[in-house]
């Protein structure tokens, strides 16, 4: 009734509308009105949620957590599940020189992981870093498909892999590009019977000719000496540069004196960017190869691995294991939108038993593609399907493909 | 709905029934309506950029019907002076001296005694501090990237000059050298720490900063000194809508002529961060009168600068659309946009400014803007004939106030603002008849081609037609025979009342532009195309 009454009264009006006397009382007619409708500004409770969770940095909150503690997710080896945990972590002991974290992560399939670390990042006017982590991990159900290239798809096992490591590194930067280290560990092996009951646990597949180690473990002292050259614009959103890093680590077996090793690992990245830097090629050539004297056996559990979402994307997770490995990869990528890349790749590599049958010969090839979503100049999640002659394979991470470890230690690694 | 109709009825009783008034054209705005207190409204930029990306913001041409021509302008099509703009450069040509003060480079901090540091941020790739000099003025000091010296700072002190001309109420941006011995920490001084919570200010957050920003060759450190605005902040303006606390503000901002055509000028300086966060209204105090006043902010981000960084290659692109980034996808990438063929010369405090791939037809910002949206093509000729107004001469003038140093820099940046000024010209001149500067000059209506003044476009051929026009009812009646410049005569006599020439291109007869005249005054121009 009173919205009728006043759509009568505009009709009314309009008809007996007084003609204003010049054009700046009409404008000033219009202020007038509207100074009779003026209410405060509102803005809607979304815009002001994300306005003050900005401002007030609750991410960074989120992050730096309550009182140091905070959420830890991911990190954890490929195949695990879904990762989460909690971290406690101050980066303000000794006037900001040390960082402290320990940590505790538990994924969807019960992998778990302990870390405790002391960082020293910025000593000697930021030049010098000294790392100190201990570490525990028990994975129970680790893929392991039997020794060499011709290792069988439908040879899937699974093993479970508990260690515990202490490592010290320290790590120079000569130059603002060129960083030189060594490091100096500890590292305590247990393997069991998998977990995974969908699959055969290694033990009941495999003898010990073909997965040496299996039945009996060892401790090691383990120490490394590695360099890195890296150029990249962006560790965490390359679009150019380089990464070359070479690492030589040795592994002495404290209580069985058998499986004393040597390992090489030599990563070169190049990334060729090119229409301002819309469109990329990503090339990376990966070896880690052991050596032992006297012909003695490497841990199949320390041996370098190949398949899975960071080298032979058609394959499987730790789909091919022998003493020696190599990976080339190459990636075009391009830009879809400011947000989301798309990218072609094409990987080949093989696993060997000898240094000496490293050539291009029986490779194993996958292909696919991929989507990488960005924010902040970096890759924060990635999905890639990839095909080989074992079928497809996708994958969802949350990092970018090349997202290069650290060298100097493995217990950030995924398990080798 | 209750109300809208009440706006309705109160509106409705002062319905205008003629095309011309007594005192048109207005040059001025009608005096602004006191506002006693408004609220400091904050927006967040992350909404701003999924709101505009994602939803129609703001009122939009009919799909079916005449587009909705700009408001907020007098008869002759001119936005008012007033709170959002006023007649400068194009309209007064301003001197060299004029040019290089801009805003007012007069209020340089005061070097005669310390800068007291009120506040700082640390973070991010360039942080700043808010001071006060010793005459207790406020400034907003703020650094160059260490990737990029001059960069960001000689942008912030040309653009600001820039607009300033153009029309566009800025702070006095200037840049400024000093020691960090100049800063003194107040006794309030905060910062926040990495968890975002304020802490009282040391010298080590300082010396921080310090460390993150380029020193000059005489170890001193080159800062934009930004003077605060005169008056409360209250909030950043939309690019669309009003504000429902402003009764001055009775224009929907995606309506107003200042602002549509401000596209042109983004496209122009390469300014595709302008969102509304980087505006600012002001509660300004003018005599007695207290109205909201609206500046642009934040022009550090121009002329191949992306204020932190050089700018992003894919400038004058949207973040996102759909069209675009389906072909993208699909082509496999193939089909590369027009913009990531564009070279930029290694000019670190230029960053990443080009001309040659540059086209103001495509050129858009970051992500869609309501008002820019809107426009229309006598929108992007009221723009461009500002940005035309420009010679050569008055951009080095101006660009001298970026203090770069390597003089390949300032060449390079005058070089692209003419070649792109001139893509601009021939990209809006000839969507209209760009005619104007309309005046009667003896017994003649006279004008300018602005496309012929600027070398842009060949002279368009016109017909002239004369009209008797009746204002009460908005006819026009051809006058017979009556086709030349000359005035037209009434019985031998000058003709009384309102009438007016219709100037039609011969190439394109949907251009034409209608010029009322009362009396030997021009006082009303509509454009068509």
């Amino acid at each position: 009734m009173q919205l009728f009454l006043l759509s009568f009264l505009v009709f009314l009006a309009s008809l007996f509308a007084q003609t204003p006397e010049s054009r700046t009382a009409e404008i000033e007619a219009a202020k007038d009105a509207k100074a009779k409708t003026l209410q405060p500004e509102k803005v809607s409770k979304a815009e002001n949620f994300l306005r003050r969770f900005k401002d007030e940095k609750q991410l960074e909150k989120f992050q730096g957590g309550v009182n140091g503690f905070r959420p830890k997710i991911g990190n954890m080896v490929t195949g695990g599940g879904f990762a989460g945990g909690i971290e406690y972590g101050r980066d303000d002991f000794m006037d900001g020189e040390l960082t402290a974290r320990a940590s505790a992560q538990i994924s969807t399939r019960l992998f778990q992981k302990y870390q405790v670390e002391a960082l020293f990042p910025k000593l000697a006017k930021d030049r010098l870093a000294i790392d100190l982590i201990a570490s525990h991990r028990n994975f129970g159900g680790l893929n392991f498909y039997g020794q060499g290239p011709d290792s069988r798809r439908t040879g899937r096992s699974n093993y479970r892999l508990e260690d515990t490591s202490f490592d010290g590194i320290v790590g120079l930067a000569p130059t603002k590009l060129w960083k030189v280290g060594s490091s100096l560990g500890y590292l305590m092996t247990n393997v069991g019977p998998g977990t995974d009951r969908r699959f055969i646990s290694s033990d009941r597949q495999y003898s010990e000719a073909i997965a040496p180690g299996i039945t009996q473990q060892t401790n090691f002292l383990r120490y490394s000496v590695f360099t890195q050259l890296d150029y990249r614009d962006s560790p965490t959103g390359t679009k150019s540069g380089g990464n070359y890093v070479f690492q030589h680590s040795w592994y002495q077996d404290q209580e069985l004196s058998r499986f004393d090793f040597r390992r090489m690992d030599i990563d070169l990245e190049q990334h060729i960017p090119f229409l301002n830097r819309t469109r990329r090629i990503m090339l990376r050539a990966k070896g880690t190869f052991t050596e032992t004297d006297n012909n003695k056996p490497v841990p199949f559990y320390l041996q370098p691995i190949l398949g899975g979402s960071d080298d032979l994307r058609g394959y499987r997770f730790f789909r091919f294991t022998d003493r020696n490995a190599v990976v080339y990869n190459a990636e075009y990528r391009w830009e879809i939108f400011s947000g989301m890349d798309g990218a072609l790749f094409f990987d080949a590599g093989k696993v060997m038993p000898r240094r000496s049958q490293l050539n291009f010969s029986n490779l194993e090839t996958s292909a696919g593609f991929g989507l990488r979503f960005n924010a902040l100049n970096a890759t924060f999640l990635r999905l890639d399907v990839g095909f080989s002659q074992e079928g497809f394979q996708i994958w969802f991470k949350f990092n970018d493909f090349l997202n290069s470890r650290r060298f100097g230690t493995n217990t950030l690694q995924p398990a080798y | 709905m209750k109300k809208t109709l009440y706006l309705l009825l109160a509106v409705g009783l002062v319905a205008p029934a003629k095309k011309f008034y007594t005192d048109d054209p207005l040059l001025v705005e009608p005096k602004n309506r006191n506002v006693p207190t408004v609220e400091n409204r904050k927006l967040s930029d992350i909404y701003d950029l999924f709101s505009h990306q994602l939803t129609n913001l703001g009122e939009r041409h009919p799909v079916n019907g005449p587009p909705i021509r700009a408001k907020a302008v007098n008869t002759l099509g001119e936005p008012m002076d007033g709170a959002w703009w006023e007649r400068r450069h194009y309209y007064n040509r301003m001197s060299a001296e004029e040019l290089k003060r801009g805003p007012g480079n007069e209020n340089f901090p005061s070097m005669d005694g310390k800068w007291t540091i009120i506040s700082a941020k640390n973070e991010g790739v360039t942080p700043g501090f808010t001071i006060r000099d010793s005459r207790k003025r406020l400034y907003f000091i703020k650094f160059d990237p260490v990737t990029n010296p001059e960069m960001a700072t000689s942008s912030d002190s040309i653009v600001s000059r820039i607009f300033y001309a153009l029309g566009y109420h800025v702070p006095e941006n200037d840049v400024v050298y000093f020691a960090p011995s100049q800063l003194a920490i107040g006794d309030d001084a905060t910062v926040m720490d990495k968890k975002g919570l304020p802490r009282k200010m040391t010298r080590e957050d300082v010396d921080l900063i310090f460390a993150k920003v380029p020193m000059a060759k005489d170890g001193k450190y080159r800062a934009t000194a930004s003077l605060g605005l005169p008056g409360k902040p209250v909030g950043p303006p939309r690019y669309y809508g009003t504000r429902t606390d402003d009764p001055n503000d009775v224009v929907p901002h995606e309506h107003r002529r200042d602002l549509r055509g401000l596209h042109v000028v983004d496209a122009w300086i390469d300014h595709d961060d302008s969102r509304a966060i980087n505006n600012l209204d002001i509660l300004y105090k003018d005599g007695d009168t207290q109205y909201l006043k609206h500046f642009m902010l934040d022009l550090g981000s121009t002329l191949g600068s992306g204020t932190e960084v050089a700018n992003s290659a894919r400038s004058g692109s949207y973040f996102f659309s759909w069209k675009d980034s389906a072909k993208q996808l699909f082509t496999l990438g193939l089909v590369p946009p027009y913009w990531a063929f564009a070279k930029f010369p290694d000019l670190p405090s230029v960053g990443r400014f080009e001309w040659k791939v540059f086209d103001p037809e495509k050129w858009v910002p970051e992500y869609p803007n309501p008002a820019f949206r809107n426009r229309l093509p006598d929108d992007e000729f009221w723009a461009a004939k500002q940005v035309a107004s420009f010679t050569d001469e008055d951009l080095k003038v101006i660009i001298s106030t970026g203090q770069l140093s390597d003089p390949k820099a300032s060449a390079w940046l005058l070089e692209c603002l003419s070649k792109r000024r001139d893509k601009i010209g021939k990209a809006y001149f000839a969507k209209v008849l760009p005619l104007d500067r309309f005046q009667v000059t003896g017994d003649e209506l006279r004008w300018v081609d602005l496309a012929v003044k600027g070398n842009y476009l060949p002279a368009a051929t016109v017909t002239m037609q004369w009209f008797a026009f009746d204002n009460e009812a908005e006819k026009k009646t051809p006058l017979s025979g009556q086709t030349s410049a000359k005035l037209p005569l009434n019985s031998g006599k000058p003709f009384e009342g309102y009438y007016g020439m219709t100037i039609s291109n011969t190439k394109n007869p949907k251009q034409t532009v209608d010029v009322y005249l009362r009396g030997n005054r021009v006082i009303g121009i509509d454009r068509n195309w």
